[in-house]
């Protein structure tokens, strides 16, 4: 018998060894008021944990795998991934490594945390889906997403998810707020973090518009020279706004942003990046038939009060949320 | 040439996984002949395990409860009466001893050399559906403080899903032998396992109390 099982044997030891390699970057961060959080190493002073984990920006500790614990300085928080980049007081951690690859359906992955100093915790399952673009909390677009089945315990926000040789796959948040946890992947984590550190946040563009996508007619399309099934309409646009600054009025369809079509929201939003910000940038439209281009002068997309938000004691009374319940944290 | 070497792999892949697979069946029908269902009080039961072949069943107290005598079904549906031998809610085990029949005692291992991330699965009745398993990791290895005089005692705490009737009933690692005893929930859907280190402590105690009566019922 002994014998028969010997896969599964090596199986688990390797997902222990996994757990092990892994745990070594997985640091404990202590950044608000009721339950630790965690982290990964992307450097030897750097982490990178879950924005929404950090409420308390002065006084942050990363507890490391060896049981040592450190002061940290935030660096940079982007609300809309849900990511948050700390620089340790010492270079004393050990970086994690990075799973060679883009992850794939079906994929055994396992997610850390380390929320306790009780050493590291593991939960199993597999790379369930590869979604995206989703929207985050705050409504900027997230470029992808995983979904795994494995179990997010209290705490874990922040912590890897690994695969089976325990090199990171992605960064578990709770993005969405809606209840679920998403996953970064660990590439575009690490273009988020490269963000933060250089300029301590990631700039996303802002317009001002509401808009509906609506068909566009075969003259239209004509007149614009290329098949583009769809636009947008504009319903609405925002007093004070770059929009309303510019020669954009409602009723326009806009088909194209910065020289590329624009045929639903989801690419609008994926042009409006950090590049744009502050530029005048030529907004393609349909107006009356006629193919017109607008320059506007492109914000910034602010987040109001991204601490309050997930903090309970921010609030003076408690109040009513709606018919969704007490706001839950992860 | 890459092409040949690429199917190579993929069928070895599939191979493995094929034969891990089968490995796991292969366990779970080994261990599901020690498993048992423990019933003792007026609705609900739990899940036991056969500790040795002299008829000594392991369990959660809260299975039994208050009782001195329960029911225990064994895999094979013969259904046999048992004698509570002892009882300890500080750690929730409870010891049975069931009338002398042809038992398979499952193998028991050592709990103190487990790892996190070692593969484990359970078996039990949850919601009372007869030798349903699951698969997980061990997600924790922590302590716990007890109410009574033995203080902090491991625990371990793993993703694998438990449910009602998954009380008593044992964690098992990639060998298939006993690590633990399932008996509790928390965190939403964490379970928790008292190891088998403390139930052996227990069997162990209770044999040296009982003395040549354990085994002889």
């Amino acid at each position: 018998m002994a014998k028969a099982n010997e896969g599964l044997m090596a199986l688990s030891g390797s997902l222990a060894n996994a757990v092990e390699a892994g745990g070594e970057s997985t640091v404990t961060v202590n950044a608000r008021r009721r339950f630790a959080a965690s982290g990964v190493a992307t450097g030897k002073d750097l982490i990178l944990t879950a924005s929404h984990v950090v409420e308390d920006e002065e006084n942050i500790t990363v507890i490391l795998g060896d049981g040592s614990e450190l002061s940290a300085e935030l660096l940079g928080r982007d609300p809309h991934s849900d990511l948050a980049l700390l620089r340790l007081s010492e270079a004393k951690a050990k970086a994690a490594e990075v799973a060679k690859g883009k992850a794939q359906v079906g994929q055994i992955a396992m997610a850390l945390g380390r929320p306790t100093s009780e050493g590291v915790q593991a939960s199993l399952g597999i790379v369930s889906a590869i979604g995206g673009p989703t929207y985050g909390r705050h409504g900027g677009l997230l470029e992808a997403h995983l979904r795994t089945d494995a179990v997010p315990f209290p705490g874990f926000s922040g912590g890897p998810m690994v695969d089976v040789e325990g090199k990171v796959l992605g960064i578990n948040t709770s993005g969405g707020g809606r209840g679920h946890s998403l996953t970064i992947p660990i590439a575009t984590a690490l273009k988020v973090a490269a963000s933060l550190e250089e300029h301590g946040g990631v700039k996303r563009g802002f317009l001002g518009i509401r808009s509906q996508m609506v068909e566009l007619p075969e003259s239209s399309q004509k007149a614009l020279g290329r098949e583009q099934i769809s636009g947008l309409l504009l319903a609405g646009i925002e007093k004070g706004s770059p929009a309303a600054s510019s020669d954009l009025m409602v009723g326009d369809i806009v088909v194209g942003f910065n020289k590329q079509a624009t045929a639903n929201y989801d690419e609008l939003l994926a042009l409006l990046n950090g590049e744009v910000v502050g530029k005048a940038t030529a907004v393609e439209i349909l107006r009356g038939g006629n193919v017109e281009s607008v320059d506007v002068t492109i914000g910034a997309r602010e987040v109001q009060e991204s601490r309050g938000r997930h903090s309970g004691h921010h609030r003076g009374r408690r109040r009513w949320r709606g018919h969704w319940g007490w706001g839950q944290r992860r | 040439m890459a092409g040949t070497l690429g199917l190579g792999a993929a069928t070895l892949i599939s191979q493995i996984s094929q034969s891990l697979s089968g490995q796991f069946s292969e366990l779970l029908s080994e261990v599901r002949q020690s498993l048992v269902v423990v019933q003792a009080k007026s609705f609900g039961a739990g899940a036991g395990i056969i500790w040795d072949e002299n008829g000594l069943v392991l369990t959660n107290k809260h299975v039994v409860g208050r009782k001195h005598s329960a029911r225990v079904v064994l895999s094979d549906d013969r259904q046999v009466d048992a004698r509570v031998l002892a009882s300890d809610p500080e750690i929730d085990l409870a010891l049975l001893q069931v009338a002398d029949v042809d038992l398979t005692a499952a193998r028991i291992g050592d709990s103190t050399k487990l790892r996190t991330g070692n593969l484990v699965f359970t078996l039990g009745h949850p919601w009372g559906r007869r030798n349903a398993s699951t698969l997980g990791v061990i997600s924790h290895l922590s302590t716990a403080r007890t109410r009574g005089k033995r203080g902090l005692i491991p625990i371990i705490r793993t993703d694998a899903q438990l449910a009602p009737g998954n009380s008593g009933g044992p964690l098992l690692n990639a060998a298939g032998e006993v690590i633990g005893i399932n008996t509790m929930v928390v965190n939403g859907n964490q379970g928790v396992a008292v190891p088998s280190s403390v139930a052996l402590d227990f069997v162990e105690q209770v044999e040296k109390r009982e003395g040549a009566s354990v085994g002889f019922a």
